[in-house]
């Protein structure tokens, strides 16, 4: 006469299905009973978030570039950061990795930008972002294969002093700061979509999708491969499993880490610049939180790199629809999208729960001790 | 039966999700009585006293304590009910004192730290005989000294009935003799106790009767008296085994790998090994014999190039090993596989399929940057034929496997690398009967092949029949290496605990230094190996 929680011996993915799909209905249960009480349908809403205002709007497709433009940084950072996951490096610096690509890749586009063509300005734009954001990534690394400290600190701190060397740079009006307009008295972020601006594959109607889509995707795909088939990916899965018998086994350990942690940083300064070279133009809140978001999109997908990709989709949507919707529903916080995020989360590691264990009911029991 | 026992239990089953562990098992012990609970690895021992500490619930089945129907639902019930249980791995924090692990788990304990704690605790241990310094810190101790403690600390909860996990596998022979007394003191005092343990001899020496768990199914209970150790083993098995091991004559080669003069210092600075000793030729194991932790895993990792060595030489087949990376020595031809206490610290990644851990060290032989998996797959089925390793598929996490099954995953995966030396410590840890015999085949088959084997062990039972030499340690000293068959149980426990020390027995030749070495020079020059040295 008791409840017990007994382990699962295997769980049959339509179950596993049923479960993640419980969960997200329940968060968006939860989420109605808040939108009741502030007064709002919550089938109105979530029929404007989910359709993110595309349907029977005459800019529908802008609103959906708007959405792949939030989705591509997301997916490909929490791809990134699964990487480094992999080997247990805690990098939560994505954020700062991000802002240091930015940084690097709004840098080249300024300097060299007026004197080349716009493709060759592109392409250096993506080495200059993936070299700094990839040595920033190194630099915890390498602390951390010296003297050992902690990389969950470490690229936590970094995160922040990327974020002031980026306000010092939006603040501070000089000559030497080309990152700024001129004209204005105030310091303004000066654009440069004219030297630097990612092609878009036209698709005969007014919708035209970024060719950062398509490299995202294919990135994707050959870090699946990269983690899944390569002595790479599997000297990753070792010392993620046990650095001990990596080294055992003769893996040069310290390299590896170093090694991985800067591909892994390298392709979050890759995504910053898909951002920047997408929107322009530089701001202090150009990563959008995908430092963060990225870490929850890649243990949502247990750091598979296919679910990654669907994980990204979704909560893309949460962000954008929740933008979309809000325009419609004035009464509606912006903080919203953060609620029902908050809620998916926690319900999908309930449902993660679920997977592995089964509560029973004891069949015998329940006598006094002696 | 009008007699009372200290603990019965009727008709328990537990299952993990579709595994059974327990399978309608009856048991019961009397005041005074000690029960031996024997059973090959995964025949569910360990989780059957579980149950009566607290640990487990039963899904079905009785247990009664004096009699008394009861429900134990947490290791604070089974205390309340004097049930006390010594686990395999201590339970201890070890930075306390003594006296303090025990005072720290004592009911109405107050919040006051008094200094009376420590006379109180002393009783308890000089009234069974027990030599415990209760002011002592736990990270001091000796391994003997801990479980002494874990003894204590069960009495003074006021434990009659006792359950020792494996007690002796980390014990010397002089130690077990020790403890032995103590279980005897207890049980005069009317304690019942259960010991689990693979040893039959020790089975026979010590208990009053024996109860035999196969596969989760109750076998039977009889009494130690009237039974010997074929009939155990068979009932324990389920067929017929044959309990002697062979030590195989084999023409030896030259010394395949030397040491010499070889000093190591462990993770906290101090010395481990100190100025050792020994060669190893093709066709001969050499067993290492020593007290737990006198320098058995330093010795083990220096030679496959994991540790630094703070002085001395190695050579394999006349080169030098010294200074060279894990990958050099591995390509040499040496392995290493170390089970630790935990069988999975080192030469396995828990999570990974068999298949991937049979490319840990070969996966960069293949041309480009792919990883051939099809090559491991087709070892991974190799290994699983030959060795019978119980496993759903090749793409088992090894984490997922029981303990012996695990083993033999890490020495078949060794052995098809083809070495020339082996180095293999605790091989056969925690091993049933049936698949320690098992390992010793392979390390004999590997020696007729002429493989040198250094097999690292503990039970000296083992070591004595299965050896041809023994190099024996204490402390990081070489106590001396002497032939197995000319030796005692005795003389190498003497030895283990530095009571003897044989390494200047014969002063034209020191223990440990080969006659024909392959050393070219005792300095390690680069004089011709042909010239006549004198040293």
């Amino acid at each position: 006469m008791g409840l017990r929680i007994t382990k699962r011996n295997h769980c049959p993915l339509w179950q596993k299905i049923v479960f993640y799909a419980a969960a997200i209905v329940i968060a968006l249960l939860i989420g109605a009973v808040i939108l009741i009480s502030i007064g709002v349908n919550p089938l109105d809403y979530y029929y404007q978030m989910f359709t993110m205002g595309t349907v029977g709007n005459r800019i529908g497709y802008k609103t959906f570039m708007n959405y792949l433009n939030d989705f591509v940084p997301l997916a490909l950072t929490a791809v990134a950061l699964s990487l480094a996951f992999k080997m247990k490096f805690w990098n939560i610096g994505g954020e700062g990795q991000f802002i240091m690509g930015a940084i690097g890749a709004a840098t080249v586009a300024f300097q060299v930008g007026p004197y080349t063509p716009m493709w060759i300005t592109l392409i250096l734009m993506c080495l200059a972002a993936m070299l700094l954001a990839g040595l920033y990534g190194l630099l915890a690394a390498w602390l951390k294969v010296k003297f050992n400290t902690n990389e969950t600190l470490m690229t936590l701190m970094l995160n922040y002093v990327a974020l002031y060397i980026l306000t010092f740079i939006a603040d501070t009006k000089a000559d030497w700061n080309f990152f700024l307009q001129e004209q204005s008295t105030r310091p303004v972020f000066k654009d440069f979509s004219e030297f630097a601006a990612f092609p878009a594959i036209p698709t005969g109607g007014k919708f035209e999708l970024n060719i950062c889509v398509i490299l995202t995707l294919i990135i994707g795909a050959l870090v699946y491969i990269y983690l899944k088939y390569t002595k790479h990916g599997y000297e990753i899965g070792v010392i993620g499993d046990s650095a001990n018998t990596a080294r055992y086994a003769g893996m040069k350990v310290n390299r590896i880490v170093l090694r991985t942690v800067f591909f892994s940083a390298a392709l979050i300064g890759l995504a910053a610049a898909f951002k920047v070279g997408t929107t322009g133009v530089l701001s202090t809140t150009i990563t959008n939180d995908v430092g963060w978001t990225g870490i929850i999109v890649a243990w949502l997908a247990q750091l598979s790199t296919p679910i990654i990709f669907v994980a990204s989709a979704l909560i893309s949507i949460l962000g954008c629809g929740c933008t979309e919707a809000n325009a419609s529903f004035g009464q509606v916080s912006a903080d919203f999208a953060d609620i029902l995020q908050g809620a998916i989360l926690f319900l999908v590691l309930v449902a993660d729960f679920f997977t592995r264990f089964a509560i029973t009911r004891t069949k015998k029991g329940g006598k006094v001790n002696g | 039966m009008a007699e009372s026992y200290a603990i019965e239990m009727r008709g328990i089953t537990k299952r993990f999700g579709s595994i059974v562990a327990n399978n309608n098992v009856n048991l019961n012990v009397k005041p005074g009585e000690i029960l031996a609970l024997l059973g090959e690895n995964g025949s569910g021992k360990t989780t059957l006293m579980n149950m009566l500490s607290g640990i487990y619930k039963p899904d079905d089945g009785e247990i009664f304590v004096n009699g008394q129907p009861v429900s134990i639902d947490s290791p604070e019930d089974a205390k309340r009910l004097g049930i006390g249980m010594v686990h395999q791995h201590f339970k201890l924090v070890d930075v306390f004192s003594a006296a303090d692990n025990i005072w720290m788990g004592k009911e109405k304990a107050g919040f006051v730290l008094r200094k009376n704690r420590y006379d109180d605790i002393e009783q308890i241990a000089n009234q069974f005989g027990f030599e415990l310094d209760p002011k002592k810190k736990v990270y001091n101790m000796a391994v003997s000294e801990k479980q002494t403690l874990e003894i204590v600390k069960v009495l003074y909860y006021g434990a009659k009935i006792l359950i020792l996990d494996e007690p002796t596998a980390v014990l010397t022979a002089q130690e077990i003799r020790k403890l032995f007394d103590v279980l005897r003191t207890m049980k005069e005092a009317g304690h019942a106790i259960i010991i689990i343990t693979h040893k039959l001899n020790e089975v026979l020496e010590i208990s009053d009767r024996v109860a035999i768990l196969r596969k989760g199914e109750y076998i039977t209970t009889v009494d130690t008296a009237s039974t010997n150790e074929q009939a155990l083993t068979e009932w324990m098995v389920g067929r017929k085994v044959d309990l002697n091991i062979d030590r195989p004559q084999v023409e030896t080669t030259r010394p395949l790998l030397e040491v010499r003069d070889l000093t190591i210092e462990n993770d906290e600075g101090a010395v481990a090994i100190d100025n050792v000793n020994f060669y190893i030729r093709g066709g001969e194991i050499l067993g290492v014999a020593g007290i737990a932790g006198c320098g058995q895993k330093e010795l083990c990792e220096a030679i496959a190039g994991l540790r630094p060595i703070k002085s001395g030489q190695m050579i394999h087949k006349g080169d030098n090993i010294v200074g060279l990376t894990p990958k050099a020595i591995l390509e040499k031809g040496i392995s290493m596989s170390f089970i630790p206490e935990d069988r999975l610290g080192m030469g396995l990644a828990p999570s990974m399929s068999i298949t991937e851990n049979m490319l840990l060290k070969n996966y960069r032989e293949v041309k480009g940057p792919f990883v051939d998996r099809k090559s491991g797959r087709a070892a991974a089925e190799q290994v699983i034929k030959d060795l019978e390793v119980v496993t759903p598929s090749t793409e088992t996490p090894v984490r997922r496997l029981s303990g012996g099954n695990v083993q033999k995953v890490l020495l078949g995966r060794e052995i098809k690398a083809g070495p020339n030396v082996i180095i293999t410590a605790y091989p056969v840890r925690g091993l049933d009967i049936n698949s320690s015999y098992m390992i010793y085949n392979i390390l004999n088959t590997q020696k007729k092949n002429g493989v040198g084997v250094l097999f690292v062990g503990e039970d000296l039972d083992v070591m004595l029949s299965l050896c041809d030499k023994i190099l024996v340690l204490c402390h990081g000293k070489l106590m001396g290496v002497v032939h197995a068959h000319k030796t005692t149980k005795e003389e190498l426990g003497l030895m283990m605990t530095g009571a003897l020390d044989l390494s200047e027995k014969y002063e034209n030749k020191p223990a440990g230094v080969a006659k024909d070495t392959l050393f070219t020079d005792a300095k390690g020059g680069e004089t011709d190996g042909t010239s006549d040295h004198e040293a």
